[in-house]
């Protein structure tokens, strides 16, 4: 028997320079290795000896996809250092902006990037000659989106208006009244896509996952919340580090993120879904109803539904805040100064992102910790491969490539913002 | 309707700062200029409206660096693989390719590259990169001259 090597070498449609390996020996799978050779970006580095105040600002920069997220853990992290507060209309329009960001973060992906796995495409400009509508939904729902974030930050990439206290500018209430005409068709849209998504073939593949993600007594979470697990994991955030711990394994740049003695773990929509059902707003339990969703899902390649059902979520969520929208009496608070260590965790669209910060007494950040989703889920894809691997091992290698590209797209990593690509290595060894 | 020029690229990047250095020089000579990422979407949505666009980008063909190359996206197929790839690999070629499956090209949307030679980060542009970037402004400005 003759081994055989398979590369694809441009599998788009992930976010940042990664390179998957599988080795299978007949259909058994020997290893799989999931290599982020990304080089390492030293933000955390770069970020001492900064005045607290440009933390969000730079650590902004880490995600063209989701600035807000990393804005939100910096800022409330910062917060919390400094014992400030902030007012409720504040808090608000930080749920609101963060809604802009789910929005265009989520079409983007179940669309362009994780619908034409579904739907047999190689992409989605191939998949827009025979789904038209589709593909212009998409571009609109992310347009607005993106135009939320806009209005509260100043510009849709890397926002200029969010700041810690607070925002520089907070906008008038005929300027968040202007958006609701959109926001209304982006709901009933999100209600369709939904309906569309639940309709795919879903791979029947089930795995019993540690779910973890934030959870807060009244809302589906978004800025803040105690940390949850299904597996009884029920910890305030400033504890983070005593359950979690980052791992340098020597084929990835990127370190992982584990629980103390259990191991991988998953963030993201599907965690947040199962963890907070019953937060979701009316409409968005029974699109969840319509589209044959169970909690707890374990199919991760049901989570193109979830996110579809956290579109539905966010739509509802900023028309509800921009109805009862009054603005604050001023857009932040003020910041007294001391030295102190704050941390902070909010769900980015792919999931829970950690920050910690120290600073001094003048403001100056001694050190920062930032452990984002793809690095928490970077074990967890890999162990799908290797239970998923198997099921589908007989399957022609080409075949097995694209599924094994669909279930890293389950996870919508998030690798970096540089250059683009993962390189796909499948080996087929002889069997002995 | 005047013609939209869009120039994309990085200028932190070396040889990809092609794009905004040309933004620059001719928005020197009073002609106005949109600066982008090069990111697909973004760029889909900047043409909307506009019947006449020049998109200026720096490329990877092949060619000696410096070396301008022109595309009529009406054309011919913008050949993917010459573009930098932006976020999720979807940059130049891939909006052109979307806008006209959508149907959504303007009617005249012509490509100009500049034969980037290296990517570095925060390293300085090439200096026939910045020969090509004097050379490609004159000529647009010359070419947007000669259609009034």
């Amino acid at each position: 028997m003759t081994s055989k090597t398979i590369k694809v070498d441009y599998l788009a449609r992930v976010e940042g320079e990664a390179a998957l390996q599988v080795k299978l020996r007949g259909d058994r799978v020997e290893d799989v290795k999931f290599k982020v050779f990304e080089p390492p970006r030293m933000f955390e580095a770069f970020l001492r000896g900064r005045h607290f105040l440009e933390a969000p600002d730079i650590t902004a920069r880490i995600c063209g996809i989701c600035p807000i997220a990393y804005q939100m853990s910096a800022v409330h992290a910062m917060e919390q250092a400094l014992g400030v507060s902030i007012d409720p209309a504040v808090r608000l329009l930080r749920r609101l902006i963060y809604c802009g960001e789910w929005i265009e973060s989520h079409a983007l992906h179940v669309y362009m990037l994780h619908a034409p796995d579904f739907l047999g495409y190689q992409d989605v400009i191939e998949m827009a000659r025979d789904h038209l509508p589709a593909v212009e939904q998409a571009l609109r729902l992310k347009k607005i989106g993106n135009h939320l974030m806009t209005v509260l930050g100043g510009r849709e990439i890397h926002p200029i208006s969010v700041c810690v206290g607070g925002f520089y500018r907070v906008p008038p209430r005929s300027e968040l009244l202007a958006l609701v005409e959109d926001l209304k068709w982006a709901l009933d849209t999100s209600l369709a896509t939904a309906r569309l998504v639940a309709g795919f073939e879903f791979p029947d593949f089930e795995q019993d996952y540690e779910f973890v993600s934030l959870s807060h007594p009244d809302e589906y979470p978004l800025n803040e919340g105690r940390v949850v697990s299904n597996k009884g994991l029920d910890i305030p955030v400033a504890e983070y580090e005593e359950h979690f711990f980052e791992q340098h394994v020597r084929h990835s740049n990127a370190l992982q993120s584990q629980l103390r003695k259990r191991g991988s773990y998953l963030v993201g929509p599907l965690a947040r879904f199962n963890l907070n059902y019953d937060r979701l707003p009316e409409i968005a339990r029974q699109a969840a109803s319509d589209c044959k969703l169970v909690v707890p899902v374990l199919n991760p390649f049901r989570g193109i539904v979830v996110r579809a059902i956290e579109l539905v979520f966010a739509c509802h969520e900023a028309l509800r805040i921009i109805a009862e929208y009054q603005p604050p009496a001023e857009p932040r608070v003020e910041l007294p100064l001391r030295a102190a260590t704050g941390c902070a965790a909010t769900e980015a669209p792919r999931g829970l992102l950690y920050h910690r910060y120290q600073i001094d007494e003048r403001g100056a950040i001694l050190s920062a910790k930032i452990v984002p989703p793809t690095s928490q889920n970077q074990k967890r894809i890999e162990e799908d491969l290797w239970h998923f691997v198997p099921q589908i091992a007989t399957q022609p290698i080409e075949q097995v490539t694209l599924r094994c590209e669909q279930a890293i797209r389950n996870y919508d990593p998030c690798i970096s913002c540089a250059t683009h690509f993962l390189r796909l290595e499948v080996i087929r060894e002889p069997e002995t | 309707m005047p013609c939209l020029i869009v120039a994309c690229g990085n200028s932190d990047r070396g040889d990809d700062a092609a794009g905004p250095l040309v933004a620059d020089r001719l928005r020197a000579l009073g002609i106005p200029v949109e600066k982008r990422t090069g990111e697909g979407l973004d760029l889909l949505e900047s043409w909307s409206g506009a019947e006449s666009v020049i998109i200026v980008d720096a490329v990877v063909t092949g060619a000696p660096a410096g070396t301008i190359s022109v595309w009529d996206a009406h054309r011919a197929p913008v050949v993917r693989d010459v573009f930098r790839a932006s976020t999720h690999a979807f940059g130049v070629a891939e909006a052109v390719d979307l806008g006209r499956a959508l149907g959504r090209l303007p009617k005249s949307l012509t490509i100009y590259g500049i034969e980037a030679a290296q990517f570095e980060q925060g390293s300085p542009p090439s200096p026939p990169v910045l020969a090509a970037v004097e050379q490609l402004a004159f000529r647009i400005a010359q070419s947007l001259e000669a259609e009034k």
